[in-house]
């Protein structure tokens, strides 16, 4: 599936991947390949990646590795799916 | 005829601002660019942003009776005058500063209206005759999402508690580097959507928490984002208006120089032709002897 975090001042990352957990505001969810769609607000937590994806140089910095997972910490946001293409808006 | 050494020097000290004009013309090309890069960025979140608002308000059998869309009778008005920190960019201030005293004595003349200045130019000459209840300056020096934000977080609040009941942005809007649009743009409260635009959507999808906290979360965010692109596109308006300021009075420089040389040559032909004229009659003067 397809990913993108996007953040006002640029798009931090977009490209495909195979897992990734975001902090839904009522819990963490993890999204796999034919996800429902869902539209969530998201809470203060981290963004966890496989390490599958090669990050984009310009917001590698803001990656940090864990427990061999990329994580991304966010202060909310929100996130759309639909036909396996994830946008997560963060703020 | 105006003294050669006289002529001289102010062919230089032309030259020299046209230097300066020119170079503060580069300078703000590159600046332009950068600012227009930079709303190309912001776009994908402010589309994103969009859509789903519409999607998730389209879908929705009633209106969110969110705090922000509250239409109050109008009492008392904020108007925001987004300007920039430094001049030298033609009428680019000027033009705020017309449109809010247009917005106090016209539009709001029944109204109180308050001022909040973004930029410390349309705030100075505003400041002469009105009172400016807050003021911005430095957010330009280094301009991020969490000082916007943080600003607009700010003038929800004032819309909240109900000390106004309306807040306007006037800014520079841009279309391209040579033309800025004056705007004035409801900021608060939102405006209904009249017609519901847009398919809603799908009842496929899994709403967490629910559609209409959903909404109500993205609400703030996409106010966030409507002041933060009202400022980005006032930077690239600056920008854009002092490169063609500049442009403008490096050719005016330029033409100035060009006559000043004229007639620096002619005066220098004269003085020849002169001298000439001298050593002539001396000679004649001397062979009649």
């Amino acid at each position: 599936m397809h990913l993108e975090i996007v953040s006002p001042e640029q798009i931090i990352l977009s490209d495909e991947v195979k897992s990734v957990n975001v902090p839904g505001i009522s819990g963490e969810f993890q999204i796999l390949d034919n996800h429902a769609p869902v539209v969530s607000v998201l809470k203060k937590g981290s963004i966890k990646l496989d390490t599958s994806v090669t990050l984009p140089k310009a917001s590698k910095d803001q990656f940090y590795k864990e427990d061999s997972k990329f994580y991304f910490d966010i202060s909310g946001g929100v996130i759309e799916l639909k036909d396996n293409k994830v946008v997560i808006l963060i703020d | 005829m105006a003294n050669l050494k006289e002529l001289r020097s102010r062919i230089t000290s032309v030259s020299s601002t046209m230097q300066i004009t020119s170079a503060m013309k580069m300078v703000s090309a590159a600046k332009l660019n950068r600012a227009q890069n930079a709303i190309e960025d912001m776009r994908p979140y402010a589309e994103k942003l969009t859509e789903l608002l519409q999607g998730l308000s389209a879908s929705m059998d009633k209106d969110t009776d969110s705090p922000y869309s509250d239409q109050r009778e109008i009492k008392n008005v904020l108007v925001i005058a987004i300007s920039s920190n430094r001049g030298l960019a033609g009428a680019f201030n000027t033009n705020i500063v017309k449109r809010v005293r247009n917005l106090m004595q016209e539009t709001y003349a029944d109204n109180s209206v308050d001022i909040i200045a973004i930029g410390k130019k349309a705030g100075d000459v505003l400041r002469k005759n009105n009172d400016i209840k807050e003021s911005y300056t430095d957010i330009y020096d280094d301009l991020s999402y969490e000082d916007v934000a943080e600003i607009a977080e700010h003038l929800m609040e004032l819309f909240k508690s109900g000390n106004y009941d309306k807040i306007e942005l006037v800014y520079n809007s841009f279309k391209n580097a040579a033309t800025q649009i004056v705007t004035t743009e409801q900021f608060l409260p939102i405006k209904p959507a009249s017609e519901k635009e847009g398919e809603g959507m799908s009842s496929d999808y899994i709403f967490e928490p629910n559609k209409i906290e959903i909404v109500e979360d993205l609400i703030p965010k996409s106010l966030k984002i409507q002041l933060f692109k009202a400022i980005r596109d006032s930077v690239a308006s600056e920008h854009g208006a002092r490169m063609t300021a500049m442009h403008k009075a490096t050719d005016n420089a330029t033409e100035l120089r060009d006559d000043l040389k004229l007639s620096y040559n002619k005066a220098r032909q004269a003085s020849i032709t002169n001298e000439i004229l001298e050593i002539v009659a001396g000679a004649e003067a001397l062979a009649d002897s």
